[in-house]
């Protein structure tokens, strides 16, 4: 099994290594802010990000040191930085790892991130579940503040910042990006129409940039080993490492820290230990809940921005869900869509309806009472929210269900020829409504 | 053109202003985009994603309501992709949408129904179940029905955005979303209506007027409104002379189509069945309908009579001002000219009179400021506490300002500057709150002044020590107040009845007048003074001469006449013989006074009416008279706009409106007026007026400046014996006591209208919660109230806004209350006051029936 060096993950591995300020330190922690703080300006951290090609690990994959440099330089007034750690995405879950394990890094790369775009107050927005992760990160924050490295003129330099943990309240629209800002404002946690972006009109109406936990990781290690470093990891134009959450009926699910650009074949069979009990795979979805589908034909390709848009999905929360020849394809996508419909906001009229409509049909299908153009009505009801929505969740609930139909068409058809579900008896059926 | 670009909008070339959004160019083009949630009075949410466009170079379809035009934009609606588009969001709205369009009361007037016969695909994909909630009465007035609902938030942001009230909000998530307030309670709001008129579906009704029309089935007719000084424009909509319901037009009219809850929900007091339909008069104690040829006979018999007898000045004339412009002029020609009494008054006596007698006599003229100078201002210093509840729509401009625009806002009164939940306050968007003692505003203009004004042309000033004793403001505050309205760019001062209608009410104009000329803030542009006026014509009755100071224009009245309140006082001494009383009521309004005794007193008193009221009930000569809906005629507002009522219905009954009984009368007394409608009197009204009339020029304005600041100025300084000042420490069971008005009511006449009484019906005493709770009460219990003199019992509500140790009583039900407290007489202008005093507040030992009722 080829091995990779591990950046962010690499001090919780250390053995003893609790995330303590004093552990953070002995790794070298807070190097990088001293080093921006007293030796670099503003715009040097910028271009250093731009030019290692740090891509947003939140879902969209947006050039970081890009997304630095719409913030307004003269801008009277406050800027804000909102980190988001709302993961709630299905099949997602390496930001709970970084936050619990090692949340000095964050802060450090926070704190570079305000320095660069002048922000002085800046908010974490964390899932509403992670009660340990919320509890870890405010000790840390706490303990930073005592040591300096937040609140008035930190480490001397003239440079001040406030680090708020603001709690969300469980919806999963809250990560994203608009959303979020809503909620720390105290509003119902709805998206906002775009443009204008959180560039210019952000948190409270200020410019405002959102960055996810392990982009926020990766700064302080672009400062300290220089942008060269980093952008010779990876493929292309998707450089550096990445966290896959990798979860199913795989042999070792867990999170794995890899280049850009393996195959999903070797993250799958070599890292993640191959299907469990030798079950043959029958479909992925490579980046969470909002990806569409891949079948066993696109194992070869390569797990980096570019090339996953390519085939047709995206990269998005890099949440790799396996699943095997047991699984019914109409079942999973009803699974997601459920999910979907809980979760609409409500606010955007095509998402809100459409929700409803796509998972009554297709719980019928899977009930055994489909009919034949259903499959139509599936397909034009995906493509009048496909594109048409406030924000990139109408497209995140079609993906599952235009991409099992477009792969798994047979799948559907049995269950409505059959008027059942093949993959499972009535009696069970019958107990899982 | 500067601050023009163009853009292409299918295919054709446009120009339109910078800034202007997708949606608005469309119609320069020539073409309306579907929406729903778009509204031009709100920001945009772009939520529903019908007014979807194609915007060349930008991949994805644009929603045209969030999107600003630029320079060069080739834009598309009338492509297949986006008509495909629009079908398909069109295609979700219908799908949930109820089949019920005969029963609902949107039908014919419903952007649901306009937009789907253009945008509808003809095949559906919905064949599962719709969701459906159920009906649910929201609150007295509003139905809402939920599936009908398309989810634009309209509403909600209407009531945030324009209203403050905040009453609305989403609820739930995803296909359940639907409208409410929080957690389900029942809707406890302004009652603006502007919910039920924005919702562009039938999901949010009126009560009022369900099932009582189809909107192809009304007449509309464009009027002002009847009730408040704001002057708004409305529509009353008709069938068969009964007004069904009242609408009003975005943008149009001085209130830009908001209306309050007396505005909407106001009107059936119009059909009301207790309306007097023809003339009554009282023989031999007995009281009995009459023709108008007897009654009008038998007035001109008995007004000759006594004129002969007694000579014209035993004979005096009242008018409410909320009688037109026409009727009050014709009103003062007949007494001052046919009769020939200078003994003419009108409501203006209440508190008006000050604002315009002293704002005249500095300035030339009341036409100070426009509701343009309040939502351009940058600074608003406002009077006026109660605004949001007198005065509504002007509090709207306020809210605009301050809100919408970055205008600071100083307010300084004796309210509290927290809120109720869902009630605009103004205090409570202020910049800065000054929040008074009860009655002292005076000493804080005095303090004000101080710091502006240090040569004290006025003469000498109290120290800021006494200032601060009286009223609770210490200098600094003064100092930064008075700073920050010296030194706004545009500032707007606005007074209400706190000023006008209470103690030293013309001496406190006039200083208010010496404050703003003190900071520069008038004959400026945008910079100005507004004196709040509570009834609709107040401005109006003093013009056209229904004072008894002034002729029409202004023109001042030879000395003799006799005020409103000496009247009453000449007929108790049995001076005054004959009261000629239009739409007053002086029986009910000046409880102080034994007015009853007085008018007992008279040999002859005849009242003019919608209803029989207190005054009418005493009178020989009732004339059934008709309400603004049945005439024709003009209104002058707070701000000086002349506006035109017309007239939507037939007079009810045999009622007949005022100008026409005066004419009557004159031709009965033998000196016939010869006007065959309101335009030929308002003609002549035209050519009485002063060269000037209605505006001032600012030349004007600065030289009647120059000419005041010459002449000798006094300084009144309030005594602090003052009967409101008097008592021990507020606190405890004492308080600091105010009758005034409530926003759900305007003197006694909306108490007839249903509508408006299924919000406030009946008499309360509201506290501050804070001071119910010490005393252990509970809201809607029923306490004592121990006044000067005697002692009345009343339930208790509760409200934030209320300033602590003050009680305040809404005066639209029973006025028992004030005939305790004291009165007091305005040594210039004679307005009576009788609205304030120190009462003590206890607790009736009986327990009274508390179930259902929580502290809030
Ligand atoms: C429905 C939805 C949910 C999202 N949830 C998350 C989330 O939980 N965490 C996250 O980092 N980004 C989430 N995003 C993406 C954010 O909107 C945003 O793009 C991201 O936080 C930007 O950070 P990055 O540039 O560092 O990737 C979500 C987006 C959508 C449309
Ligand atoms: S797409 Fe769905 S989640 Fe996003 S704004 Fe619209 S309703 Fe809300
Ligand atoms: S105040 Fe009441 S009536 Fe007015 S918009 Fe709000 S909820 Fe509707
Ligand atoms: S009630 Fe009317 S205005 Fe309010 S969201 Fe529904 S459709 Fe829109
Ligand atoms: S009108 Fe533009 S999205 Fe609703």
């Amino acid at each position: 099994m080829p091995t990779y060096e591990k950046i962010l993950l690499k001090n919780m591995e250390r053995p003893g290594y609790t995330g303590s300020l004093t552990d953070y330190g002995h790794a070298g922690g807070y190097s990088a802010l001293e080093k921006v703080l007293k030796a670099m300006s503003p715009q040097d951290v910028i271009e250093t990000i731009k030019k290692s090609g740090l891509r947003g690990r939140g879902g969209a994959g947006f050039p970081t040191g890009v997304k630095w440099s719409f913030i307004p330089k003269d801008h009277p007034g406050p800027k804000y930085l909102c980190c988001n750690a709302d993961e709630s995405e299905p099949g997602t879950f390496k930001d709970r790892q970084l936050i619990e394990n090692d949340p000095h890094a964050i802060l450090e790369g926070i704190a570079i991130a305000c320095f660069a775009i002048g922000a002085q107050t800046a908010y974490i927005y964390i899932r509403g579940e992670f009660f340990s992760g919320a509890k870890i990160l405010n000790e840390a924050i706490a303990e930073a503040y005592r040591a300096g490295f937040l609140g008035k003129n930190i480490l001397a330099s003239g440079f001040s910042l406030d680090i708020y943990l603001h709690r969300g309240a469980g919806a999963y629209i809250c990560g994203e990006e608009t959303a979020l800002l809503e909620s720390i404002e105290g509003k119902r946690g709805k998206p906002r129409s775009k443009p204008p972006f959180p560039a210019t009109h952000g948190l409270y109406q200020r410019p405002t940039v959102v960055n996810n936990v392990e982009t926020m990781m990766n700064v302080p290690h672009i400062i300290n080993r220089g942008s060269e470093w980093f952008a010779a990891i990876g493929a292309g134009k998707s450089t550096g490492t990445r966290i896959f959450s990798v979860s199913g009926p795989v042999k070792r699910p867990g999170n794995y820290e890899v280049p850009l650009g393996i195959t999903f074949r070797e993250m799958i069979y070599e890292h993640a230990g191959g299907m469990r009990s030798d079950k043959q795979l029958k479909a992925i979805i490579p980046g969470g809940a909002s990806a569409a589908f891949f079948t066993p034909d696109q194992l070869d390709v390569k797990m980096d921005f570019e090339s996953v848009a390519a085939a047709g999905s995206m990269l998005g929360s890099g949440g790799v869900t396996v699943m095997d020849e047991d699984t019914c394809m109409v079942w999973a996508a009803m699974n997601l869509l459920e999910f979907f419909h809980h979760e609409s906001c409500g606010k955007c009229t095509p998402c809100r309806e459409g929700s409803a409509w796509l998972l009554q049909i297709l719980q019928r299908i899977e009930a055994g009472e489909g009919r034949l153009d259903d499959l139509h009505a599936l397909e034009s009801l995906s493509h009048k929210i496909e594109g048409m929505t406030v924000c990139a969740f109408g497209d995140a609930e079609v993906a599952p269900i235009l991409s099992t139909i477009k792969h798994f068409r047979a799948e559907y058809e049995a269950h409505i020829e059959e008027r059942r579900c093949p993959f499972r008896s009535n009696v069970v059926l019958a107990m899982a409504h | 053109m500067d601050g023009m670009i163009k853009l292409t909008f299918n295919g054709q070339e446009i120009e339109v202003k910078k800034g202007t959004l997708l949606i608005e160019a469309a119609k320069v083009a020539g073409a309306e985009l579907p929406h729903f949630c778009y509204h031009p009075k709100l920001k945009y949410d772009a939520n529903c994603r019908m007014c979807i466009v194609e915007i060349a170079k930008i991949p994805k379809l644009q929603t045209a309501c969030s999107t600003v035009a630029a320079e060069g934009m080739v834009v598309r609606s009338d492509i297949p992709r986006v008509q495909e588009a629009q079908n398909g969001v069109m295609a979700f709205i219908l799908g949930n949408h109820p089949l019920d369009c005969p029963e609902c009361d949107q039908g014919g007037e419903c952007q649901l129904q306009d937009f789907a016969h253009r945008h509808s695909p003809t095949v559906g994909n919905f064949g599962e179940e719709k969701r459906v909630f159920e009906k649910e009465y929201f609150g007295p007035l509003i139905e809402k029905e939920m599936n009908r609902c398309v989810s634009c938030l309209r509403c909600v942001r209407y009531c945030d955005e324009v209203i403050d009230s905040n009453a609305l909000g989403s609820i739930d998530r995803g296909s359940i979303t639907e409208i409410g307030g929080f957690s389900h309670h029942p809707l406890d709001c302004e009652f603006c209506g502007g919910c039920i008129q924005i919702c562009p579906v039938g999901a949010l009704t009126s009560r009022a007027s369900m099932y009582d029309y189809r909107t192809w089935q009304v007449k509309k007719t464009n009027t002002i409104c009847t009730y408040c000084g704001d002057g708004c424009q409305l529509s009353l909509e008709t069938i068969d002379d009964n007004v069904i319901r009242v609408s009003s037009e975005l943008g149009i009219g001085r209130n830009e189509g908001d209306l309050c809850a007396r505005g909407f929900f106001g009107y059936d007091f119009v059909n009301h069945k207790e309306r007097l339909i023809r003339p009554q008069v009282l023989q031999k104690g007995r009281r009995m309908e009459v023709t108008w040829e007897w009654a009008l006979n038998k007035a001109a018999v008995e007004l000759k009579a006594i004129k002969e007898k007694y000579g014209p000045e035993a004979i005096g004339g009242i008018i409410s001002s909320h009688c037109t412009n026409e009727e009050i002029y014709l009103f003062q020609k007949l007494m001052r000219e046919v009769i020939g009494t200078p003994h003419v008054d009108s409501g203006a006596r209440y508190g008006y009179i000050n604002a315009a007698r002293a704002l005249s006599s500095v300035f030339g003229t009341t036409r100070l400021a426009r509701y343009e100078d309040i939502v351009n201002a940058d600074l608003i210093l406002s009077f006026a506490g109660d605004m949001a509840e007198t005065n509504p729509i002007c509090a709207i401009k306020i809210k605009e300002a301050v809100r919408k625009k970055g205008a600071r806002l100083i307010a300084i009164d004796s309210y509290n500057s927290g809120r109720d939940t869902y009630k605009s306050h103004l205090p409570h968007i202020a910049h800065r709150h000054l929040e008074v003692k009860m009655g002292t505003e005076g000493w804080v203009i005095l303090g004000l002044l101080k710091v502006l004004d240090q040569k004290t042309s006025c003469g000498p000033l109290p120290s800021f020590e006494t200032i601060e004793r009286e009223s609770g403001i210490g200098e600094a505050a003064l100092r930064e107040v008075a700073g920050l309205y010296a030194g706004a760019q545009r500032g707007v001062l606005i007074l209400g009845r706190a000023i006008t209608r209470n103690q030293n009410g013309y001496q406190n104009v006039l200083n208010l007048a010496d404050l703003a000329i003190a900071a520069g803030q008038v004959g400026k542009d945008g910079a100005g003074i507004l004196a709040l006026a509570e009834e609709n014509n107040e401005l109006g009755a003093v013009e056209m001469g229904g004072v008894s100071e002034y002729l029409p224009g202004l023109i001042p009245a030879k000395a003799g006449g006799k005020t409103l309140v000496e009247m009453i006082d000449a007929a108790e001494r049995g001076e005054i013989k004959a009261l000629y009383i239009i739409g007053e009521n002086p029986v009910r309004s000046l409880p102080q006074k034994k007015v009853k005794e007085a008018f007992q007193n008279l040999h002859l008193l005849i009242c003019q009416e919608l209803f029989l009221t207190e005054t009418a009930e005493l009178s020989d000569i009732v004339f059934s008279a008709v309400s603004f809906a049945e005439k024709d005629g003009r209104y002058t507002n707070q701000e000086g706009e002349i506006q035109k009522v017309r007239k939507a219905i037939e007079p009810v009954g045999g009622s007949k409106p005022d100008w026409m009984i005066f004419s009557l009368l004159a031709d009965k007394l033998g000196s016939p007026f010869h006007y065959k409608n309101t335009d030929e009197i308002w003609k002549e009204v035209v050519l009485n007026m002063p060269p000037s009339w209605p505006a001032l020029s600012k030349g004007a304005i600065a030289s009647s400046v120059t000419s005041y600041m010459k002449r000798e100025r006094k300084i009144i300084i309030p005594s602090d014996d003052s009967p409101p000042l008097q008592g021990g420490v507020r606190g405890g069971h004492l308080f600091d006591f105010q009758v005034g008005q409530s926003l759900y009511h305007s003197g006694k006449l909306s108490t007839y209208a249903s509508g408006l009484n299924t919000i406030i019906s009946k008499e309360a005493v509201f506290i501050h919660p804070d001071d119910a709770e010490p005393l252990g009460l509970v809201e809607g219990e029923i306490v004592n109230i121990s006044l000067p003199v005697g002692a009345i019992q009343a339930p208790v509500a509760f409200s934030k806004r209320i300033s602590r140790g003050t009680l305040f009583f809404p005066e639209h039900f029973s006025l028992e209350i004030k005939k305790g407290l004291p009165l007091t007489i305005d040594p210039s202008t004679h307005v009576p006051y009788g609205d304030r005093g120190v009462v003590t507040l206890s607790k009736i030992s009986v327990a009274v029936s508390t179930k259902n009722l929580t502290i809030s």
